[in-house]
């Protein structure tokens, strides 16, 4: 019997109605959303036992207390014990991680390139002094006869103590001290912000003076002459009055106004320092400034870049490396900084990969010592430089921070603060063993508080003056920021709130007299070079100045207030 | 007009947001992106394709030269007691959480449609442009308690939701008075608090009550839960302005 | 040969182009399909991003499209609304170009929504766990509801198909289903009144654009009747401009002058009504609505390029000034002035469509927002021509193989036509 048409269809749609009651189509819907919804590509997180660790971050000398949210061994986020952290400090658990990591680089072979230049003329640049590792460099390069080159800040600032400060372009509340400690003292003083554009400090400033950039020592000499005359007017009137004032800013006159104005000892000290063994000391080349090294005198420079806190623009360095086959050894993170120079970049490990104490604040008198603590492992072949010289040298550096808990303990003095617990304990009630224990637990050493003057430093030569010429733009510098994670991208483009490290903004008139655009690329050109660069249009950039972000590329060839000119790519 | 959003919920959870103590460093922004699993963004993205729940803008007083002065105002999510965006959504994928008052939205439920992203005059809502991608070993550091996104679904500010969850299992009263979002607790000033609005003691219900505090358009009678304040008038005129200004401000 | 089994799909009596002239003909516009089908594929597989869509302008070009190519689109539920339900015999004559100018509209407006939304295999979602309150969901619904009936009534003109109806069996069908027209219509008419309605409702009821929202009646804003107003009064334009557009293109009469002529009176007197109703609206708007959202709307317009020119034009120029020339029973007899009317609502049907979604996106909400601006992508373009392309293509090919327009053969007897290269008949067969 053939099946006709309609029993063909009867069937098919009996069927249809038949599958409705089974859990197929059902499942087949239910699958189709999950299947939506779970794409291949998109990673899942990983589960585990949820832990808290505490640490210090070292991306900056306020060195803030941290706690990491770990999931197994993996900090998945990061918090400010004490409050808040800045943007940098909360993501760099992503920098192990960062695409522009320096992963290759052979400390062998370069350690054979130091043994074949010899030791003479060496010298050692360490870019975030103060830190255990700076004496074990300062006693290598004393073994071997080297310099030991630092840019040191030797003052530490009360907030506290001070009840106006008058700050020249100094990032007070957005990234110069610890944010818990500042914003806890804020309160307590009048903050008188100066400087060319209005900066995330300036606007939560009390007081806001505009100046041209380049033009801040007219403010500056104006106040000295006036206190020198002993007839204050004006800012200098008001920071007589409402004392204790201090200022703060990298101008030569202000050592000097401190002086005059008695915060020397009292607001601004001499930055204290955990005790240091004595036989370091003793063993311990003396800290040389840049500046003041003869130009063409070293032949080999070591530069320990992976936990700098500044960048040195490469023409400063450069000119002090000798004229004939100079050799330059960096220990670095990134492939942005000097590796673009040197002869060998040595890739290093970085926050919160390795165990390293952080140096001195600036915002803080007591003297104090914590622990970077390591909390993931560091991909293999980093290189230390610590190790590394201390190999030419034949010092062992390797047990350094040990060796100076232990002077710290032997001393005796202060109080040791732990997070996990919030308990403070004096350190005479504590034996060693927990001692070290405690500070690799995130905990931190406080000292007593720090009256010494500072050391008078001669003030750092300031840049002449540029001609003009060609150049019709005065260039705003921004302040240095700690490396960044991926996810800053929030802040410099997918947001504007603060100017990526390797763009410039400039007002729309400038902008159209260079012929650039919004978004679009260009050239930044200066006496010392020129830089690739991309634009921000932004009319509170004053005209005939151009605000620069802080690549080391644009540090390279524009300090603050040089002079630029930009043209489109 | 048919408002059928406006549910009653059982808590109001809500935040102060100081603006003169916002100085605009971005911690928010940044906290926000790590709790959240908020990739960085694909190298064509810009400020109006990128994903920040929440986000810093900078607004000015108008002024030149020594006259200028700015301010920082965070934007989130306002999770409005009668949110215009709850209606909107064809497949439901919003929703008012009725014990906390938090406006959800579900990426699993959402079709990508935009309409929710129209309907909200804070720009709250942010669209999955492209697939979520992260640095090779980067994601390792993701959150656990919360889903990455796919590509072609709305995700907006859900005040740390998986927080409120995990306190809630932890079940002790202390982790539910301790549930805070990333912001808040990221922020170094404190000018983001968090709490309840309907607890008569708790830090944002005074706020709220200051009479320097406000909310952004309050004229469309959205009744968002984010109290502005300021002691300063003309950031209070500024940010509460319906006209909008002619100046181009940042952020 | 190939030209031969051509000719034998071509209805009987009726002239059409050489094989080859048509192929020429459908040649750029499937190219152009095929690259808009390329540049669909790239937002499928690469995500929006290939799009100049934002977070600020969520909705573009392509939604601004689909709104526009529903509203001209109208005229297939309407047309049938008069013919079926309200008895103009008259417009029997353009009942079925009608029908296929609708398909290809909902059918392509289908098409873009598909790759407009971030996640297309969820769309199912909406059916499954459907919103009440929202007007999209009606959308949806009404929308995939009608593009099935017009597909049903497309089926007929199908099966008329000179070779098709050899088939007994889809005579057969073709006959009940005509029996059924009228239900057909009826539930096209439903339907539509309906999404064209919410379609106007998505944009006010928006509590949080003061541009667009408007008050109403229970939950439908003026701006749902506005809608279905427009929308109906443009249909009939359209379908006049589509009209006089294949007349030019295949230099023939298709269409009696009195089926031209009530069209226009009907297009015109519903564009009267709209033009008045929409007066009124703004007026309400300007001095109550908007206002009492806190938002003067002079402010609106500060900004530049959309000053009130926009409104004028809308409004005047392509509001009242067509419907005026429309009703004008001597004016509207001129092709010229007829064909240069519907061309102006239609223009500002779409004016009216860009309004709502362009310009409530560009205007800023927030009084730190900046008023910002929008070019659509070549993608976004791309997918836009392949829909263009793909209505063409449909057209041509129904308007060569049915009978779109029933009155051709009456006129093309009743005039000189030109004289056309004639092809051999294929033996056997007539």
């Amino acid at each position: 019997m053939k099946p006709s048409r309609r029993s063909l269809f009867q069937f098919a749609g009996g069927a249809v109605a038949g599958a409705l009651f089974t859990p197929a189509p059902w499942r087949l819907i239910t699958d189709t959303a999950l299947w939506s919804e779970n794409w291949p590509g998109i990673p899942r997180p990983r589960r585990g036992e949820i832990r808290a660790k505490f640490t210090h971050c070292a991306l900056c000398t306020a060195g803030c207390a941290v706690r990491a949210r770990c999931v197994g061994e993996q900090p998945v986020s990061l918090a400010g014990v004490s409050g808040g952290l800045c943007p940098f400090g909360l993501a760099a658990h992503h920098l192990p991680y960062h695409p522009a990591r320096l992963k290759q680089g052979s400390a062998s072979e370069a350690a054979a390139e130091v043994a074949r230049h010899g030791t003479q003329g060496i010298a050692l640049l360490d870019l975030n002094p103060g830190r255990t590792a700076s004496w074990a460099y300062r006693r290598t390069m004393q073994a071997i006869n080297g310099t030991y080159l630092a840019e040191p800040e030797p003052f530490a600032v009360d907030l506290r103590g001070v009840k106006t400060l008058l700050s020249f372009g100094v990032p007070v509340l957005d990234g110069w001290g610890n944010p818990a400690n500042v914003f806890a003292a804020r309160g307590s003083f009048h903050l008188i912000q100066v400087e060319p554009i209005e900066s995330s400090t300036g606007v939560l400033a009390d007081e806001w003076i505009p100046v041209a950039p380049g033009h801040e020592s007219v403010i500056s000499q104006a106040i000295l002459r006036s206190l020198q005359q002993g007839n204050p007017s004006g800012l200098a009137r008001q920071l007589v009055d409402n004392g204790p004032s201090a200022v703060l800013g990298d101008l030569p006159e202000i050592p000097e106004i401190n002086r005059l104005l008695g915060a020397y000892g009292k607001i601004v000290v001499a930055r204290p320092e955990a005790p240091v063994p004595e036989s370091w000391k003793k063993s311990a080349a003396s800290v040389t400034r840049l500046a003041d090294l003869p130009d063409n005198s070293v032949r080999v420079l070591l530069i320990d870049e992976a936990s700098a806190v500044d960048y040195i623009p490469w023409h400063r360095i450069a000119r002090k490396l000798v004229r004939e086959n100079p050799l330059v050894v960096t220990f670095t993170a990134t492939r942005g900084g000097y590796a673009r120079y040197a002869n060998h970049a040595i890739p290093a490990a970085v926050y919160p990969e390795i165990l390293d104490d952080i140096a001195p604040p600036n915002d803080r008198i007591a003297a104090s010592f914590r622990l970077s603590v390591p909390l993931v492992t560091p991909p293999a072949g980093m290189a230390n430089l610590a190790e590394f010289a201390g190999a030419l040298a034949g010092v062992q550096a390797s047990n350094s921070l040990r060796e100076r808990v232990g002077e710290i303990h032997r001393l005796g003095q202060g109080t040791l603060l732990t997070y996990a617990d919030g308990k403070e304990t004096p350190l005479r009630d504590l034996p060693g063993d927990d001692f070290w224990r405690a500070l690799n637990a995130g905990g931190e050493w406080v000292g007593e508080p720090s009256r010494t003057d500072p050391p008078s430093l001669q003030p750092a030569p300031v840049p002449s003056a540029e001609s003009t010429g060609d150049l019709p733009l005065v260039a705003i510098a921004q302040p240095h920021n700690p490396p960044g994670s991926p996810i800053m991208t929030k802040l410099y483009q997918e947001s504007n709130l603060r100017l990526a490290p390797n763009r410039i903004a400039l007002s729309p008139a400038d902008a159209r007299a260079a012929g650039v655009r919004n978004g679009g690329r260009a050239v930044l050109q200066t006496r010392l070079g020129k830089c690739g660069v991309e634009v921000t249009v932004d009319p509170a950039v004053p005209e005939g100045s151009v605000r620069v972000g802080a690549s080391p590329g644009i540090q390279d060839v524009c300090g603050p207030a040089a002079r630029a000119k930009v043209v489109s790519a | 007009m048919s408002t059928e959003t406006s549910k009653k919920a059982a808590g109001r959870y809500g935040m102060t947001i100081d603006i003169d103590r916002c100085n605009g460093c971005g911690s928010c922004m940044v906290a926000c992106a790590v709790e959240n699993n908020v990739p960085p963004a694909e190298s064509g993205a810009t400020d109006r394709t990128g994903i920040t729940w929440i986000r810093v803008f900078q607004i000015d007083n108008g002024g030149r030269g020594a006259e200028k002065r700015s301010a920082f105002i965070p934007m989130l999510c306002q999770h409005c007691g009668d949110a215009p965006c709850v209606s909107v959504c064809p497949q439901q994928a919003i929703d008012v959480n009725p014990v906390t008052g938090i406006v959800e939205q579900m990426p699993e439920r959402c079709l990508g449609c935009r309409y929710c992203m129209v309907a909200c005059p804070y720009h709250a809502r942010y669209f999955n442009w492209w697939d979520p991608a992260w640095p090779a070993g980067m994601e390792k550091t993701l959150n656990p308690d919360v889903a990455p996104r796919m590509r072609g679904v709305v995700e907006k500010c859900n005040f740390c939701h998986g927080r409120w969850h995990a306190a809630k299992q932890a079940g002790t009263s202390d982790s539910l008075s301790a549930y805070v979002p990333a912001c808040a607790e990221a922020c170094p000033t404190r000018a983001i608090r968090f709490g309840n609005l309907d607890a008569p003691a708790a830090d944002v219900a005074l706020g709220s009550q200051d009479p320097d505090s406000f909310r952004l358009l309050e004229s469309i009678d959205t009744d968002p839960k984010i109290y502005y304040r300021s002691k300063k008038k003309w950031v209070r005129e500024a940010a509460n302005a319906p006209r909008p200004g002619k100046e181009t401000p940042r952020g | 040969m190939a030209s031969q089994i051509d000719r034998c799909f071509i209805t009987r009596g009726l002239q059409r182009c050489s094989t080859s002239r048509f192929l020429l003909w459908i040649a750029p516009w499937t190219a152009m399909l095929i690259f808009g089908l390329y540049c669909a594929g790239l937002c499928l597989l690469k995500g929006l991003n290939q799009t100049n869509m934002d977070n600020r302008y969520a909705f573009g070009l392509w939604i601004f499209l689909d709104l526009t190519v529903i509203a001209l689109g109208a005229g297939a539920f309407f047309t049938g609304f008069l013919l079926y339900i309200l008895k103009f015999k008259e417009l029997k004559a353009v009942i079925n170009s009608a029908v296929v100018i609708g398909l290809v509209c909902y059918s392509g407006a289908m098409g873009v929504l598909m790759v407009d939304v971030g996640q297309p295999l969820r769309a199912w979602f909406t059916f499954w766990y459907p919103n009440v309150h929202s007007m999209l969901t009606e959308v949806t619904f009404c929308i995939s509801c009608y593009l099935t009936v017009l597909a049903i009534e497309y089926l007929p003109i199908v099966l008329k198909n000179r070779k098709l109806r050899e088939v007994p069996g889809f005579l057969v069908f073709e006959f009940e289903l005509h029996k059924l027209i009228f239900v057909l219509a009826g539930v096209g008419t439903f339907l539509s009144f309906f999404h064209q309605g919410s379609l106007g409702g998505l944009y006010g009821v928006l509590r949080g654009r003061p541009f667009a929202f408007r008050e109403g009646i229970f939950v439908w804003p003026s701006t749902f009747f506005l809608f279905i107003l427009s929308a109906a009064a443009v249909g009939p334009s359209f379908i006049i401009l589509t009209t006089s557009l294949v007349e030019a293109i295949t230099k023939k009469r298709l269409v009696k002058q009195r089926a031209f002529d009530l069209l226009a009176r009907i297009s015109g007197l519903l564009l009267s009504v709209y033009v008045l109703a929409k007066a009124l609206d703004t007026l309400i708007w300007i001095n109550r609505t908007s206002p009492g959202r806190g938002f003067l709307a002079s402010q609106y317009y500060d900004w530049k390029p959309f000053g009130t020119w926009i409104l004028f034009t809308e409004i005047v120029l392509c509001g009242l000034v067509p419907a005026l020339i429309l009703l004008a029973p001597r004016l509207r007899a001129h092709r010229v002035w007829m064909v240069s009317a519907a061309a102006l609502a239609c223009s500002g049907v779409a004016l009216n469509r860009f309004v709502q979604t362009v310009q409530t996106l560009a205007l800023p909400t927030l009084s730190f927002d900046k008023f910002l601006s929008y070019t659509p992508s070549w993608q976004e373009t791309g997918t836009f021509l392949a829909v263009t392309a793909y209505g063409v293509l449909v057209y041509s090919f129904s308007f060569r193989y049915f009978q779109i327009f029933p009155e051709e053969r009456e006129l093309k007897a009743a005039q000189v036509i030109e004289p056309e290269v004639e092809e051999p008949v294929s033996a056997g067969r007539y």
